[in-house]
C-alpha cells in the first residue's frame, strides 16, 4: 500500500493534495452549524445524480410514453418508489440548502472581498440548479409540468426583435411537445455534470481565500485547525442530521412537494385553472407579475437574480464582517428575508385584488433594499465609528489600509 | 351484472342526467373526513364497489388483476374476476370509451390516480360521491362540482332513509380507500420501511454527535 502510494507520489501530488486541501487544510475553528450547509448542498448533488442516473434507466422521454413511465416506475420497478421520491424530495432540499447557504452568506457578508469570486460562482450555480430543476419538472410529463413549461418558454418572448423566434428554437416546436420533452431531458441529464465543474470552480476559490467565519474578521494562523478531524465529523453530523428530515418526507409525506395537478396526463387541450411553479421559483414568479407589461417582468425577474453579483461593490463599509457588528445591515437582512417570504406567498396565490398591490409594493422593496445599500452602509460607518468601533475591529481596519498603502505602494515604485 | 344489463342502467341512470356545460369544482365546499380505518376488509369491499358499480365506466389503468392480491382477494377470487383476461392485464371499465363518450360527452377518467391527482383526494372522492342534491324534480346536481357529468351512482340525492343513507356513506368511503390504494400501492411497504431507515440514521446520528464532541474536546 505504502509502496503504491509511493509509487503515485512520485508522478501526482496525491498525499501532498489530501494533506493539503483536506485533513491539515485550516479551517477557522468557531464556524457555527450554518457552515455545514455547502458540504450538505454537495451531498444532496450526490444524491440527485445517483438516484436520477437509476431513474433514467426506466423512464422513457416520449411524450406518448412519459408519464406512464414514471408511473411504471412507482408500481413495476423495484424500489422505483424510493428512487422517484428521493429524486423528487432532494430537488425541494437542495433548494432548502441552497438558500440556507446563500442566507448565511448574505447575513455574515461573506460575498465581501476577497470573496467575489466565490459569490458569483455561487450565483452561476444556482441559475444552473433553477435551470436543471425547471427541465427536469417537465419529465414527469404532467399538467403541471406541461404548463409551467409552456408559461416559462412563453417569457422568452419578451427577446427584443427575435421573441417568437426564440421560443420556437427552445421548444423545438410551436408549443410545448414531444420535442420540447426530449430535448429538456438531454439538457437536464448534461447539466448536473457542468454543476459538478462549477462546484469544482467554487471550491478552488475556496480553498485559496479560506472559509469565512461568524466573526467576519479573518483569523490568525493560530485561531485555525486543521479540516480532520473536526470539520469532517462536524459534516458527517450535519449529514446525518439532514438525511433524518429529508427521510421522513420521503417516507411520510412525499407528495408535499408534488402538486396534485401533476398526476393528470399532460393535456394541451386543457389549461388548468390556476397554474404555480414550484415553491422555490415563487418569489420570482411573484416578481414578474408584479409589472403589468411582459418585458418589463421579464427584466425584472431577471434582474432580481443577477442583482445580488454587485452586492459586494454596494456594500460600501468598511467595518469587516455582515450583520453581527452591524446593526443596520442586519435590519436590512431581516426586512428582505420577511419581504422574500412575502413574496413567496404572493406568488402562490392568483393575482386578485389586494395580493396585486402587496406584491408590486414587495417587488419595489426587494429592489429599494439593494439599491439604499451603499448609502446605508455608509451612514452606518459613521454612525458606528461615533459610538466607538471595539479596538480588535479598529486594529483590522487600519491594518487592512496599511496593507493597502503598501501594496500600492509597490506597484507606484 | 352482464354488459348488457350495465349498459341498460347507464341509460336509466342517464334519464337523470342534467348535462351542463359549466362544470367546476367549487372550492367552498369544506371537504368531509374518513372515519373507517384502512384495514383489508374495507379495501376489499371498496374494491368490490369499484367492480361493481364504478367500473361499468372507469379504468383502473395501472392496476394488474394480479395486484389485487395487495388488497385481500384470493388467487381463486382473482380467476373468478379476470375470465379470460390474463392476471398482468389491468382494470378495463366495461362502458366501452367510445360509447361512454357518447352518453355523457365525456369519456370517464381512469381512476388509478384520483386519489392524488385531487388536492386531499381519498376525502375529494368521498365528499364527491356524498354531495348530490335533488335541484329539482328529478334533475340533480353536485355541491362539489357543479354541473357533473357523472350520474349519482349512489342516488344518494333521493335516498331519505337516514340508515339508506350511512350504508351508502360507508360504501362511498370503502371505495374511496380502495382508490387510494390504487393511486399509492406501495404506502405500505413505504411506511413500514421508513421505520428502520429513520431508526437507523437516528442512532448513527446520535453516535455521531458524541463522537463529534469528544473530538471536539480535544481542542483547548
Ligand atoms: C355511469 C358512468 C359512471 C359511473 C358508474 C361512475 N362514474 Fe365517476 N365519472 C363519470 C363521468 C362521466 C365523469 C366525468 C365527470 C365530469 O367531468 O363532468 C366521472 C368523474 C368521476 C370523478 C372525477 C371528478 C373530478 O373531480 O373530475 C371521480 C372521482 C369519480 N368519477 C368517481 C367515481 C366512483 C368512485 C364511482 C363508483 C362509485 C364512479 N365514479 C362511477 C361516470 C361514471
Amino acid at each position: 500500500m505504502n509502496k503504491l502510494v509511493a509509487w503515485i507520489d512520485q508522478r501526482f501530488p496525491l498525499t501532498q493534495f489530501v494533506k493539503q486541501e483536506l485533513t491539515e487544510y485550516p479551517t477557522p475553528r468557531n464556524l457555527s452549524y450554518l457552515w455545514n450547509f455547502g458540504s450538505l448542498a454537495a451531498l444532496v448533488l450526490v444524491l440527485q445524480v445517483i438516484t436520477g442516473i437509476f431513474l433514467a434507466m426506466h423512464y422513457k422521454a416520449d411524450a406518448k410514453l412519459a408519464f406512464d413511465s414514471v408511473e411504471h416506475i412507482m408500481r413495476d420497478v423495484n424500489y422505483g418508489w424510493l428512487i422517484r421520491y428521493m429524486h423528487s424530495t432532494g430537488a425541494s432540499a437542495f433548494f432548502i440548502v441552497i438558500y440556507i447557504h446563500m442566507a448565511r452568506t448574505l447575513y455574515y457578508g461573506s460575498f465581501r472581498k476577497p470573496r467575489e469570486l466565490m459569490w458569483w460562482s455561487g450565483q452561476g450555480l444556482l441559475i444552473l440548479l433553477m435551470a436543471t430543476a425547471f427541465m427536469g419538472y417537465l419529465l414527469p410529463w404532467g399538467q403541471m409540468s406541461y404548463w409551467g413549461a409552456q408559461v416559462i418558454t412563453n417569457l422568452f418572448r419578451a427577446t427584443p426583435f427575435i421573441g417568437d423566434q426564440v421560443v420556437i428554437w427552445l421548444r423545438g416546436d410551436f408549443s410545448v411537445g414531444d420535442a420540447t420533452l426530449t430535448r429538456f431531458f438531454a439538457l437536464h441529464y448534461l447539466f448536473p455534470f457542468i454543476i459538478i465543474a462549477a462546484v469544482g470552480f467554487h471550491m478552488v476559490a475556496l480553498h485559496y481565500v479560506k472559509s469565512s467565519n461568524p466573526s467576519g474578521i479573518n483569523l490568525q494562523a493560530k485561531d485555525n485547525i486543521p479540516f480532520h478531524p473536526y470539520y469532517t465529523i462536524k459534516d458527517f453530523f450535519g449529514f446525518g442530521v439532514f438525511l433524518i428530515i429529508y427521510f421522513v418526507f420521503v417516507f411520510y409525506s412525499p407528495n408535499t412537494f408534488i402538486e396534485a395537478d401533476n398526476y393528470i396526463p399532460a393535456d394541451p387541450l386543457q389549461t388548468p385553472a390556476h397554474i404555480v411553479p414550484e415553491w422555490y421559483f415563487l418569489p420570482f414568479y411573484a416578481i414578474l407579475r408584479a409589472i403589468p407589461d411582459l418585458f418589463g417582468g421579464v427584466v425584472a425577474m431577471a434582474l432580481s437574480i443577477i442583482i445580488f453579483a454587485v452586492l459586494p461593490y454596494l456594500d460600501r463599509s468598511k467595518i469587516p464582517g455582515g450583520a453581527r457588528y452591524r446593526p443596520f445591515y442586519r435590519l436590512l437582512f431581516v426586512v428582505f428575508s420577511i419581504d422574500v417570504v412575502v413574496l413567496s406567498y404572493v406568488g402562490a396565490k392568483p393575482p386578485e385584488g389586494g395580493l396585486i398591490l402587496v406584491g408590486q409594493i414587495a417587488t419595489f422593496m426587494y429592489f429599494a433594499l439593494f439599491t439604499a445599500l451603499p448609502a446605508i452602509s455608509i451612514y452606518e460607518e459613521k454612525w458606528l465609528r461615533r459610538r466607538g468601533l471595539p479596538p480588535e475591529v479598529e486594529e483590522l481596519i487600519t491594518a487592512e489600509e496599511n496593507q493597502r498603502d503598501i501594496r500600492e505602494g509597490k506597484t507606484q515604485s | 351484472m352482464n354488459m348488457t344489463l350495465r349498459i341498460r342502467l347507464v341509460i336509466l341512470l342517464l334519464s337523470l342526467v342534467s348535462v351542463s356545460t359549466n362544470a367546476s369544482a367549487s372550492a367552498d365546499v369544506e371537504l368531509r373526513d374518513i372515519y373507517l380505518e384502512v384495514n383489508a376488509q374495507n379495501l376489499r369491499e371498496g374494491f368490490y364497489t369499484y367492480n361493481n358499480l364504478c367500473r361499468l365506466c372507469h379504468n383502473l389503468k395501472y392496476i394488474k388483476y394480479s395486484n389485487l392480491s395487495d388488497v385481500g382477494l384470493s388467487k381463486h377470487e382473482i380467476d373468478v374476476l379476470r375470465g379470460t383476461n390474463g392476471v398482468s392485464d389491468t382494470l378495463a371499465a366495461s362502458m366501452p370509451p367510445s360509447v361512454a363518450n357518447q352518453a355523457f360527452g365525456k369519456v370517464p377518467p381512469d381512476l388509478s390516480l384520483m386519489a392524488k391527482a385531487r388536492k386531499n383526494g381519498t376525502h375529494y372522492i368521498y365528499t364527491l360521491l356524498t354531495s348530490y342534491y335533488e335541484k329539482s324534480e328529478a334533475v340533480y346536481d353536485n355541491h362539489l362540482f357543479q354541473g357533473i357529468r357523472m350520474p349519482d351512482i349512489f342516488e344518494y340525492s333521493v335516498t331519505e332513509n337516514p340508515k339508506d343513507k350511512e350504508l351508502i356513506d360507508k360504501r362511498v368511503q370503502q371505495v374511496a380507500l380502495f382508490l387510494e390504494w390504487a393511486a399509492d400501492p406501495k404506502r405500505d411497504e413505504r411506511k413500514s420501511m421508513g421505520v428502520f431507515v429513520i431508526a437507523y440514521l437516528m442512532v448513527l446520528t446520535l453516535l455521531l454527535f458524541f463522537l463529534k464532541r469528544r473530538i471536539w474536546a480535544n481542542l483547548q
